[in-house]
């Protein structure tokens, strides 16, 4: 791995490490934190520090490094929670965004100085209080004072950078504390503190800046060279502390390796056990025993025996010893190159391609029964499922967000919003995550903007002074649904319309229905903005919101009761690889109906259909009046079926216009396809969601149903209204 | 008197790599640890030294300044550099 790669993955960290953060300290707004949410933010705080420092960005360290003192003393209680405080850390936070992203080359280096000076202020040692237990440097601010600070909880192996070469300035902090006073620390660094790039040396070095001095290091258990494993932790230290640090601040050192460190606090305790990889190895309890000279005097006979004993690796010793592999720690994980990612993705597309073409190979040749073909196909599936997970992401990375921007709202425009999230635990794919942030953004600041009265205005109303604003997600057949609800005045669909007249969007003299006229706000220039803002405004928005989630294979629709407030619905696809679908006959077409729109097919009685005006006809089902788009008509079709009592009503579900049935002349199969983009391929085709690639070898288009749907019945409703 | 040189950078990958060139010394006389160019050291690696210094004939350690204050700081010089040989 190079540096670069390394540090792509720091700054992928600090993209986490700010989320966690931040979640924390809404966390502490809310008031429902509790111990271990300021020590998340501490953590967060604390990683993207240690990793500056090791990539040598001096501005992003120094900053960290105030803050994270303020962090420390809140999580010691010397400085309480208010909300002032909470305030000031939500900016800091912000300012730290500002920081890593200057650090990626993206942005200026933000300057801090004035919130720096706020945040030492803040501090216990400042506020006149207790004075804080941990000693924390007394001037946070000249980089060089800290060059060599250094973090664990990263793996970098270039931060053994922090403890190598400027030692010197340690020494005399060390060297002055007297022998003798305070108390004793002992520590034993296990395997799992050395893995992954981890280094202990780090750990000790913090203690040491705690003021502590080495009593002892312990060697006893270094076994000979010959049966060394480089993974197991053999040195164990004896420190001395002043009185005046506290126990939680050396046990805070350790707090992110856990068990993999073994502590002890006092003069009499024993110094932490020694964890070999295999417990009921005869040589485990040697190397423990007290007497050094030991290991020395049987070191000579295995001497020669050497070269040719200790040729396997450790890892493959292990195992040769019959030692379980361990289990997987909750919550481990690895970094995948995403490039990688994404073949094997294509590559299972390629599979469901590759059985299907097989199934209907064999279903001509009269084997379509078969049960190796059934475990093939579940088998094809569980791959796809679980490579589609590996891509799969919470939404909370793209939540985690919005308090920013809520709060830089409330900074332009003086309105005050509460933010309700739900669902954030919802995955979907990264790409479509990664693509989501920028029209959620648009939502957003549009929703302050327009949608959220002034405090003056809402308190007239009879609302509360502060705005909600609620953020949800959810899965729903096989899609997600993401809101964005306000509790605003809602759209002025008088004022939209006249807007729309003037701009000659629509014709003076159209009827339009509510939907219809709430979704001019998406055409392109529409702005009822009084003023332009640097908000909104400018009308590029809404129309650039519908076309980034048009890409994403979604849609967006509009939901606004007048003084109550707005939601936008997204409704996007959880993937855009692959899909379940239903294969029809439409005339010489063949084409796929996406499963999660099918709600039933049914073969209708000539009784059954009914004709409206002169083109449209309706289905009775069960009671309910659906409207029949004929798809030959949407498609061009020639040959197809025209009635709809001959051919197949597929009852599809949308999320603007309700239910519809698509009339087709015959269901052929249903059956997984691969969504290939037309965009890439071709050209973006109103009413085609994509293209797939059937069995026999042919292209079959994806029907857009939302779409399709919605602009068949529109056509009709606009013809009609004309 | 078998030399092993130790690289600038002595993190647990280093010491991995040189585990087996010392055991392949092991037997030839008092090892000689050339660590001047040391300038960064972890745990595993003084594990390493540890054990070269306390097996077979022992090890001498010429060491850079940084592997001193580390030595120095952790409790080790005695360990790591008294004597010729352990």
């Amino acid at each position: 791995m190079n540096a670069e790669e390394i540090q792509a993955i720091f700054f992928a960290e600090c993209e986490e490490s700010l989320a966690a953060a931040e979640q924390g300290l809404a966390a502490c707004k809310a008031g429902t934190h509790d111990a271990d949410t300021v020590n998340a933010v501490f953590r967060g705080v604390h990683s993207i520090k240690g990793g500056a420092g090791a990539f040598g960005y001096v501005a992003l360290q120094a900053f960290t490094h105030t803050f994270e003192t303020l962090l420390s003393d809140v999580r010691d209680g010397t400085v309480a929670i208010t909300e002032p405080l909470v305030d000031l850390m939500l900016r800091a936070l912000d300012v730290l965004s500002d920081h890593v992203t200057a650090a990626r080359g993206q942005g200026d280096t933000p300057d801090d100085e004035s919130l720096q000076a706020e945040l030492t202020a803040a501090m216990a040692a400042n506020a006149g209080a207790a004075p804080a237990p941990v000693a924390a440097p007394a001037d946070p601010a000249p980089a060089s004072s800290f060059d060599d600070e250094d973090d664990f909880g990263i793996d970098f192996d270039s931060m053994l950078d922090d403890i190598a070469g400027e030692l010197g300035s340690d020494d005399a902090a060390t060297a002055e504390q007297p022998v003798g006073k305070g108390w004793h620390f002992k520590v034993r660094p296990h395997a799992g503190a050395m893995r992954n790039g981890s280094e202990p040396l780090l750990m000790l070095r913090e203690v040491l800046e705690l003021g502590a001095a080495c009593v002892e290091c312990d060697v006893g258990a270094v076994p000979p060279l010959d049966t060394l494993d480089p993974c197991t932790g053999y040195l164990g230290w004896t420190f001395l502390l002043p009185d005046d640090v506290s126990e939680s601040a050396v046990r805070d050192i350790f707090d992110f390796v856990g068990e993999d460190c073994g502590l002890a606090m006092g003069e009499d305790a024993p110094l932490p056990a020694l964890r070999l990889p295999q417990p009921a190895a005869p040589r485990a309890a040697a190397p423990v025993a007290p007497a050094a000279p030991a290991p020395v005097a049987d070191s000579a006979a295995p001497v020669s025996a050497t070269p040719a004993a200790y040729a396997p690796a450790p890892e493959s010793e292990t195992a040769r010893a019959g030692a379980p592999p361990a289990p997987p720690m909750p919550g481990q994980s690895i970094r995948i190159e995403l490039g990688k990612l994404d073949k094997l993705i294509d590559a299972v597309g390629e599979l469901v391609i590759a059985q299907a073409m097989m199934a209907q190979r064999l279903a001509g040749d009269g084997l379509a029964v078969t049960e190796e073909l059934a475990v093939l196909e579940g088998l094809t599936r569980d791959i796809q499922e679980s490579a589609m997970a590996i891509r799969a992401q919470p939404i909370g990375s793209v939540f985690s967000r919005v308090p920013r921007i809520l709060r830089e709202l409330t900074t332009s425009t003086g309105k005050h919003v509460r933010l309700d999230v739900s669902g954030e635990s919802t995955e979907l794919d990264k790409t479509v995550i990664e693509r989501l942030g920028e029209p959620l953004t648009h939502l957003i600041r549009n929703a302050v903007d327009h949608g959220i009265e002034s405090a003056e205005d809402r308190l007239a109303s009879g609302k509360p002074a502060e705005g909600t604003l609620t953020l949800s997600a959810e899965h729903r057949s096989g899609r997600i649904l993401i809101r964005i609800a306000d509790d605003g005045r809602g759209i002025d669909r008088e004022r939209v319309l006249q807007k729309a007249i003037e701009k000659g969007l629509v014709a003076p003299d159209a009827v339009l229905s509510k939907e219809e006229i709430d979704a001019l706000i998406f055409a392109p220039g529409f702005s009822t903005a009084q003023q332009i803002s640097n908000i909104s405004g400018r009308g590029v928005g809404m129309d650039v919101v519908r076309q980034n989630v048009k890409d994403l294979g979604g849609r967006i629709t509009i939901d606004s009761e007048p003084g109550a407030g707005t939601t936008f619905t997204l409704t996007l696809p959880l993937t855009l690889a692959i899909s379940d679908g239903m294969v029809v006959n439409v005339g010489d077409q063949t084409l796929v109906v996406p499963l999660a729109n099918v709600v039933e097919s049914l073969r209708p009685a000539p009784d059954e259909v009914q004709g409206l005006g002169s083109r449209r006809s309706m289905i009775n089902v069960r009671g309910r009046f659906i409207p029949v788009v004929p798809l030959y008509e949407a498609v061009g079709a020639r040959g197809a079926t025209e009635k709809a009592e001959e051919g197949v009503l597929i009852v599809v579900e949308t999320e603007g216009a309700g239910r519809a049935a698509l009339l087709v002349d015959a269901i052929c199969d249903q059956r997984q396809v691969v969504i290939k983009s037309l965009d890439t391929h071709y050209r973006s085709v109103e009413g085609v969601a994509g293209a797939t690639i059937l069995g026999d070898g042919r292209v079959a288009l994806i029907v857009d149903v939302d779409g399709l749907v919605a602009r068949t019945l529109s056509g009709h409703a606009l013809a009609e209204a004309a | 008197m078998p030399t092993i040189t130790l690289p600038s950078r002595c993190d647990r990958a280093a010491a991995e790599a040189l585990l087996p060139e010392m055991v392949a010394a092991l037997g030839s006389g008092v090892m000689h640890i050339d660590a001047r160019e040391c300038r960064q050291i972890g745990q595993v690696m003084l594990q390493l030294l540890v054990s070269a210094r306390r097996t077979g004939d022992g090890a001498l350690i010429e060491a850079s300044p940084a592997l001193l204050d580390t030595a120095r700081q952790f409790g080790l010089e005695a360990e790591l550099f008294d004597g010729a040989a352990a």
